[in-house]
């Protein structure tokens, strides 16, 4: 006998959590192949093409800014009508209020984006929606990455990746900056989503629909990027550098750069 | 019973089984694009996307590629679907490859909407003309009063003629067909699938009622196509906001009309002007029945000793109850029953079954919450003697057939017992005294076969 109640939603109904790199250092940068407006604009005819696909799906848009990150558009809130300007008018509030947040303190790490921030903002979120009831849609993260690695954050990053699997969330990563990003390559290799780095940006939306705009059920039966070669490097914890080899505390598992008699996480 | 069970599947089947003409005019409206899209299985939905900004052809070989091995068979049911709702025009060249390509008005107003975002078919009116809306409670507990008023009335209308709200009966006989036969000297009575539909879930009812309605739609000189796309069009529009009546066609006022009996939209006047509210019902609409979120909370609790507990105000339902069992007596909030084989045998009569369609899933689907949790919701031993009532009925199986004999010989004998058993239809035979039986279908055949051996 099977209960009534098993199967209400349809397999194909998702939660897209969206993180957009606004980074001004790199968006400014001359080696940004193109830019910040046609990105987004891209952007969000893909987000329409998301919510087109069937009316129970549901977008967030998390700005992974330089300084702070903040969610700028929910689908669940507003109208249809005006989804763009809405967005719109919620980043570029965002964008000042980042920039003003600059000038107080400027952080160590230069030209990098505090993905940790909105990932974490994005689980947090994706949480609220699992314990909202048993009929939820299924949650999947996007980034929209640009700018470098931050190895300050490589703990933080770490962490959140790991909760992530935990909770059977597919982290996706679509690298638009010209180097390849070893945190998101390990995310969604740890967390079994797609990384991909696209060839040609003009082709953005292409990329996005094709790869991106993939559904957790149909992903079981579709070619999707299959990663190449993923950089496990990690970061150490006592000056923040990518390193290849370096000590392990064998009670913590922390990892330094140099040998120290002491552990300094967990003494 | 089969008729019923073809349409608690999709709307879309309906859609799919237009003439080529008219769906290439559905397409036209941006909305049914939208709604078509949304129903279409996952992997077609990728599909659709992926090639919406390609204009030339795509061969079915490239599109093979992106599925893995094991997803071809849910390729091509999504391919099916796509031909099949002229989505995809599939055109063969030379070399016998087919190719396919995205139906062009389709594709412009789905690019329109990826570029533009969603609209909405129309304004609702300003707050300061209308005098007060209804809140969403209220237009639910509307919705749900007018449509079991609907189904009141198709019970009662099997027995006393009452006319206690106002639906026009050109629209009651319109529902009626097929639910309701009229023989000459008695009233109307449910038939077979009537008893099936009232045991039916809300969405899956209303799913008949509107197929019934766009399928009549002809013989009231509308046509389907424009009734499909307005239906559909009114599945986009927000539930609970009012929109102007001026801005609807002839056809479409007197269509919101009959709509407006069955719940699915509130009618309010104002001073000077009308408007419409669409309810919960109608906005679910374009959803297919497999999302069916509007699931209603259960009322019924069976006990082990066949008694029924039914906690509901409601007369429908207890008329609903009444199809099967007997009931006891009513309090103010609860109806009391008791499931009896003289209930039963009379519901059986009427071609209710106790299996898959009926009874025993009423029972389930409607159990009540504290019940529901229970693995069996409905005791076994009660499900068990509802089942085995049924097959006391059946225990003489009815085949027309003929009777053979008097073979002039041995030979034509065995010959005639084949040339039945080759059609299936052979019932019995008796090879001593050389007599057989055979179903009536292939009476006339045997009468062929016999004569030409002769």
């Amino acid at each position: 006998m099977t209960p009534v109640s098993s199967k209400q939603y349809a397999d194909d109904v998702s939660l897209l959590m969206v993180l957009i790199d606004t980074n001004p250092l790199f968006w400014s940068s001359t080696t940004t192949p193109f830019s910040f407006s046609k990105f987004l604009s891209q952007v969000l005819s893909f987000l329409n093409s998301i919510l087109l696909l069937n009316q129970l799906n549901q977008v967030v848009v998390i700005a992974t800014g330089f300084n702070s990150c903040d969610y700028i558009y929910d689908s669940s809130l507003g109208h249809a009508n005006q989804r763009a300007e809405a967005l719109l008018q919620k980043l570029e509030e965002f964008v000042i209020k980042d920039e003003e947040l600059n000038k107080e303190d400027s952080v160590d790490g230069i030209g990098s984006s505090l993905l940790s921030g909105s990932l974490s903002m994005a689980l947090c979120y994706i949480q609220r929606v699992f314990r909202s009831g048993s009929l939820h849609p299924q949650p999947r993260i996007l980034c929209l990455h640009g700018s470098q690695d931050g190895p300050g954050q490589y703990v933080a990053i770490m962490n959140s990746i790991f909760s992530a699997q935990r909770s059977m969330v597919p982290i996706d990563s679509c690298v638009i900056g010209s180097q390849h990003s070893a945190f998101l390559q390990q995310a969604s290799y740890i967390t079994g989503g797609v990384y991909l780095k696209p060839q040609q940006l003009d082709g953005m939306f292409q990329y996005l629909t094709t790869v991106f705009a993939t559904d957790l059920h149909s992903r079981s039966f579709l070619q999707l990027p299959k990663p190449v070669g993923v950089d496990f490097r990690a970061s150490c914890f006592c000056h923040k550098n990518t390193i290849d080899m370096g000590y392990i505390c064998s009670v913590c598992l922390s990892i330094f750069c140099k040998h120290h008699k002491k552990c300094s996480t967990c003494g | 019973m089969p008729q019923v069970r073809i349409i608690a599947k999709n709307f879309m089947d309906m859609v799919a089984s237009l003439p080529a003409i008219k769906l290439d005019r559905l397409y036209e409206n941006a909305f049914i694009c939208e709604a078509i899209l949304r129903s279409l299985p996952p992997l077609a939905k990728k599909y659709v996307l992926q090639l919406l900004y390609i204009d030339a052809p795509v061969t079915a070989s490239s599109l093979q590629e992106w599925v893995l091995v094991d997803g071809a068979s849910k390729h091509r049911v999504a391919v099916d679907r796509l031909i099949q709702l002229r989505v995809f025009t599939e055109t063969v060249d030379r070399k016998k490859e087919a190719s396919y390509k995205l139906n062009s008005m389709f594709q412009m107003n789905l690019r329109k909407h990826i570029v533009h975002g969603g609209v909405l078919p129309r304004e609702p009116m300003a707050a300061n003309i209308t005098v007060r809306l209804p809140s969403l409670e209220e237009l639910d507990s509307y919705a749900s009063q007018q449509w079991e008023c609907f189904l009141l009335h198709l019970i009662n209308s099997a027995e006393v003629e009452v006319t206690t709200k106002s639906i026009s009966p050109s629209m009651m006989k319109v529902f009626q067909r097929g639910l309701l036969s009229q023989r000459d000297n008695e009233g109307p009575r449910l038939t077979e699938s009537g008893f099936q539909f009232l045991l039916m879930d809300t969405n899956a009812q209303l799913w008949y009622i509107v197929r019934e309605y766009i399928s009549n739609s002809e013989d009231r000189g509308v046509d389907s196509a424009d009734l499909i796309s307005f239906l559909l069009e009114l599945s986009f529009h927000v539930t609970g906001e009012a929109y102007n009546m001026n801005t609807l066609s002839d056809i479409q006022r007197t269509t919101v009309k009959d709509l407006a009996d069955l719940g699915l939209i509130k009618l309010q006047q104002g001073r000077k002007d009308s408007w419409f509210i669409p309810t919960k019902l109608a906005t679910n609409l374009s959803i297919s029945l497999s999302d069916a979120s509007s699931r209603k909370q259960g009322y019924v609790v069976v006990e082990t000793n066949f008694r029924l507990y039914a906690y509901s105000t409601s007369k429908l339902h207890c008329e609903i109850l009444r199809l099967f069992a007997r009931v006891e007596y009513q309090l103010p909030n609860l109806i009391v029953g008791s499931i009896t084989k003289e209930n039963l045998y009379k519901a059986f009569s009427n071609g209710i079954t106790a299996d898959q369609a009926s009874i025993i899933l009423f029972l389930q689907q409607n159990a009540h919450p504290r019940v529901a949790e229970r693995v069996p919701s409905v005791p076994e031993n009660v499900t068990d003697q509802v089942r085995l009532w049924e097959s006391d009925l059946n225990r003489v199986e009815m085949t027309p057939a003929h009777f053979f004999d008097d073979f002039p010989s041995r030979d034509v004998f065995e010959a005639a017992c084949d040339f039945a058993r080759e059609y299936s239809s052979l019932l019995w035979e008796d090879s001593k005294k050389m007599r057989l039986i055979v179903k009536t279908e292939i009476y006339a055949h045997m009468k062929d076969f016999l004569s030409h051996q002769k």
